[in-house]
């Protein structure tokens, strides 16, 4: 290859022309059609140098791990919840033990509920125990940073997702074991009478949208174990102890074995019959009250100079023979991949019975999506007999495959064609396990383009994205029920399907008297029989009374609630300060405000009230160095389960929309094959071809000319 | 030297004439051939002026920019090689077109920096030139417009022929695969590419 170039170089001579131009016009000729040939000899040159079948006859194949690998560092976790009347306090603490022989720094991504407060960070190393301080995100992390480069331990908490933490702790020393202790302060729900609360254990992982920000993405994610070939990781034990303030009975875990011991007056204990879990899916308790009615719905909490308010209202018993509302319903069923498994026999079931509970008058659709979507109908028709016939024979063909691409579902579901018609309610329910990670663009595109709809989320599976499906369901005016085990399906749908069917209270407003309050949230829903609606609000002076209002079967209600009642509560500033961040979060979503104001607002909250926010983080750093000069630190992501019922091979192996499709085509290679475009220009055979006949031209014409001014 | 007879020297004139003309034809198209071929790697250079300019936008505001009004693809990433002092913009897959420019992100492929296999082909005689000097154990670094920077470490580089090329959409952790035409030095198209593989490094 050499040639051509060294002889490229020699034009240097060029000037030499002046004298013997004549004679040289054959030299140069032959020179420059030398180059030129050298050039195309160079062509088989390459096939000659072309390397032997045996480096190619196996195609090259890029093989990356299957799944995530164990790492140096065993993380066990214990979450002690703490429940007082209608708040809950949860401590976890995490043991980072380090197995190797490296200064260790671990990441772990862990979910916490989306409501829930972070406020407390403690980290026990040895004998020491160093106490957190709430910090601007960015100067967190540059404490953080400093920290880990002298040496020293350190710990940081940050806010990904409202229900998306990392904790980070560097420089675990080898054979050491660092304990991180985070407190948070959640609500605990209340739906149809029963009383929830969700502790959830592992993050699934997100389908990043084309077009979605990479470094977004990036966080939302860690290496996930293939649970075929590692045992469960990550184990948490977890002690319940309840103080409801009335006697609880009607104890339910839908998917752990739990043990129940009764304490003094109405308080128990609950803890794991197993000891303790894999963290791979998300622990529940549900209780009732033992007695008819519940007796306080109002709580108070005296935080500085500012009294903080919780009052639960419960929507009256409305009339349950009046008939049900006209309606037009459109069904959207995520078949993407994350859903394979249990999940979509769950959708699927969830969705054929709501195709069966439709009376003759509804109007209806289907929608499904994975990263693509199809329409069953062009737009809503009668639910008459063949219809729902067809819509069942859809419903059991879907299969889990491809991408997560919600947005345009979300579009497609929201198309009003007939808004002026107020007689009919317009519904849309969403059956996802909503792992998606442009939460962002779906919750701006339903705040701009709901119109009527009331949109309704099922969330489906093990783990499903709980902020996602609450905030959804919060801006669309509906509700979210989750379904976490196929034996589930009946018993949610058919209450949420009944629940479809009686909207209570509407137009729901909040009025004061006598004192000044700040509600959250700002937006309030429509109420469902047998749901009450959380009211948090901060005050001044605690006097007066407030006025809920709104419209009961199509008649005003409402409702007053004398402030001198409320009772001491627990934890219910923070839980307002929470409320108020998602206020603002969603505020800015849907462009109600900027996206400074917003994160001026998100981080005064939470350096006022010390919470771990998107704006402020928690940090501790232990004084002296522990970690000697010069010794190497390795960074290590902890890996994480995959949640239970979710298949492996169908998440990772369909990372991207299309090899997705390709896997499928081949599914005894894992690898696809990939046409690599040509990249050649020969852009330099062309320059030095075209100067090479230029120069042939231009020395022929000079000959021409000396030889017609000679004759 | 006798001067040859009239009728002969209208003759020659005229055949003198055709010579001219031809050489003229040939220097013409010569100029032409070397002007297309210049533009190429004028254009690869000027285009990364205006796509540098167009990405810091993009990092700063967060949204695509393009480069140019007409453009039909976006900066995506700047891949840098710090050994070798490269550093190149990296345009999202659209068209054949986008080659010319800057190296691009083969449709397909997983987005960079993320799990899986992105893989970015560019012309071996404009932006990918260098990859000739890559060695395993380079560092090369990939930024993406929200500011996201990934660190890949050199595998080590192949030969192998387009249709025997495969990657396995498994890949948990990001891979960064350089993709341009083999042999480097070659004017000739042909079906042997160079690819060169890198793995993140997850823990430097």
């Amino acid at each position: 290859m050499i040639p051509p170039l060294a002889a490229r170089r020699r034009p240097g001579s060029f000037p030499r022309l002046h004298r013997r131009r004549a004679s040289l016009i054959a030299r140069l000729s032959v020179f420059v059609l030398s180059v030129m040939m050298l050039s195309f000899a160079s062509l088989a040159h390459a096939r000659q140098l072309a390397p032997d079948d045996e480096i190619t006859s196996g195609a090259l194949l890029l093989r990356a791990r299957n799944g995530a690998t164990p790492s140096a560092v065993a993380l066990g976790t214990d979450m002690d919840v703490t429940i007082t009347g209608l708040t809950a306090r949860v401590k976890v603490v995490q043991a980072f033990r380090n197995t190797s022989r490296d200064w260790v720094e671990a990441t772990y991504l862990y979910p916490l509920p989306e409501d829930g407060a972070v406020d407390s960070l403690k980290m026990v190393i040895g004998q020491r125990v160093i106490i957190g301080e709430i910090k601007r995100r960015a100067s967190a992390r540059e404490i953080y940073e400093q920290a880990k480069a002298e040496g020293r331990a350190a710990g940081l908490v940050e806010q990904q997702r409202p229900n998306m933490f990392t904790n980070r702790v560097a420089n675990i020393g080898p054979g050491e074991t660092v304990l991180i202790e985070i407190e948070y302060q959640a609500p605990v729900r209340r739906i149809s009478g029963e009383y929830g609360f969700r502790l959830p254990l592992v993050v699934g992982p997100r389908y990043a949208p084309s077009g979605a920000s990479a470094t977004d993405a990036a966080v939302t994610r860690a290496p996930v174990l293939n649970p075929r070939r590692h045992a469960d990781i990550n184990p948490v034990s977890i002690t319940v102890r309840l103080n409801p303030g009335f006697t609880p009975t009607g104890f339910t875990s839908p998917y752990h074995a739990i043990q129940i011991a009764e304490g003094s007056g109405s308080t128990r204990t609950i803890t794991l019959k197993e000891g303790s879990t894999p963290s791979n899916r998300d622990f529940e308790l549900r209780w009732r009250s033992a007695e008819t009615a519940p007796g306080v719905e109002l709580f108070r909490q005296r935080v500085r100079a500012d009294d903080y308010l919780m009052a639960l209202i419960s929507p009256p018993e409305s009339n349950r023979r009046r008939t049900p509302p006209v309606r037009e319903l459109v069904f959207v069923i995520d078949n993407s991949g994350s859903m394979s498994g249990d999940s979509m026999r769950q959708a699927k079931e969830s969705l054929k019975l709501a195709l069966r509970s439709l009376s003759p008058t509804d109007r209806f659709n289907v929608i499904r999506f994975d990263d693509s979507m199809t329409e069953l109908f062009d737009k809503p028709v009668l639910a008459t007999r063949e219809q729902i016939a067809l819509a069942l024979r859809y419903a059991d063909q879907l299969e889990a495959s491809g991408g997560t691409e919600m947005l345009p579902a979300l579009r497609a579901a929201l198309v009003d064609d007939t808004p002026e018609d107020a007689r009919r309610v317009r519904q849309v329910i969403f059956l996802t396990d909503g792992s998606i990670s442009n939460e962002d663009q779906m919750l701006a595109s339903l705040g701009s383009n709901r119109g009527r709809s009331r949109v309704f989320m099922v969330g489906i599976g093990s783990a499903p994205n709980s902020f996602l499906m609450n905030r959804m369901a919060e801006v669309g005016r509906g509700t979210y029920t989750h379904i976490g085990d196929t034996r589930e399906v009946i018993t949610r749908m058919s209450a949420l399907l009944d629940r479809l069917t009686r909207p209570v209270l509407t137009d729901l407003r909040v009025v004061t008297h006598g004192g000044d309050a700040e509600f959250a949230p700002a937006d309030l829903p429509d109420l469902y029989e047998g749901e009450p609606l959380i009211l948090l609000a901060r005050t001044s002076n605690l006097r007066g009374s407030i006025t809920v209002s709104g419209m009961l079967d199509g008649r005003p209600w409402s409702r007053r609630i004398n402030l001198n009642q409320a009772v001491e509560g627990v934890g219910v500033a923070k839980l307002w300060a929470r409320r108020r961040i998602t206020d603002a979060e969603v505020g800015h979503r849907l462009d109600q405000v900027s996206a400074e104001e917003a994160a001026r607002t998100i981080a005064q909250l939470g350096l006022d009230f010390s919470i771990v926010t998107r704006e402020t983080s928690l940090v501790a750093v232990d004084r002296t160095p522990s970690r000697p000069q010069g010794a190497r630190l390795t960074e290590e992501e902890l890996p994480l389960n995959l949640p239970a019922g979710w298949d492996f091979d169908r998440i990772f192996g369909a990372s991207a929309p299309d090899s997705a499709r390709s896997t499928e085509a081949a599914t005894d290679d894992p690898s696809i094959p990939f046409d690599l475009p040509q990249t050649a220009t020969a852009w330099a055979l062309s320059v030095w071809a075209g100067l090479g006949l230029a120069l042939i031209g231009g020395l022929g014409l000079m000959v021409m000319r000396r030889r017609s001014a000679r004759s | 030297m006798k001067p040859p007879p009239p009728p002969a020297a209208k003759g020659g004139r005229r055949w003198r004439a055709l010579p001219t003309t031809g050489f003229m034809a040939l220097s013409f198209a010569g100029l032409c051939l070397a002007g297309q071929g210049a533009v190429i790697p004028a254009k690869a250079l000027l285009a990364q002026v205006l796509l540098e300019r167009a990405f810091t936008r993009s990092q700063s505001t967060g949204a695509p920019v393009k480069a140019w009004p007409w453009a039909d693809t976006v900066p995506v990433a700047r891949i840098r090689v710090p050994r070798l002092k490269v550093s190149q913009i990296v345009l999202s897959g659209g068209s054949g077109e986008a080659l010319a420019f800057a190296p691009t992100l083969v449709p397909g492929s997983a987005p960079l920096g993320h799990n899986g296999t992105a893989v970015v082909a560019a012309h071996r005689d404009t932006h990918f030139s260098f990859m000739q000097d890559l060695q395993p154990g380079d560092v090369v670094i990939v930024e993406t417009t929200d500011g996201d920077r990934t660190s890949f470490r050199m595998q080590g580089g192949y030969v192998v022929r387009n249709d025997r090329f495969a990657i396995t959409p498994r890949a948990v952790a990001p891979t960064l695969v350089l993709s341009t035409c083999w042999p480097f030095d070659s004017n000739a198209r042909g079906p042997w590419r160079y690819v060169a593989i890198a793995q993140a490094n997850l823990r430097a």
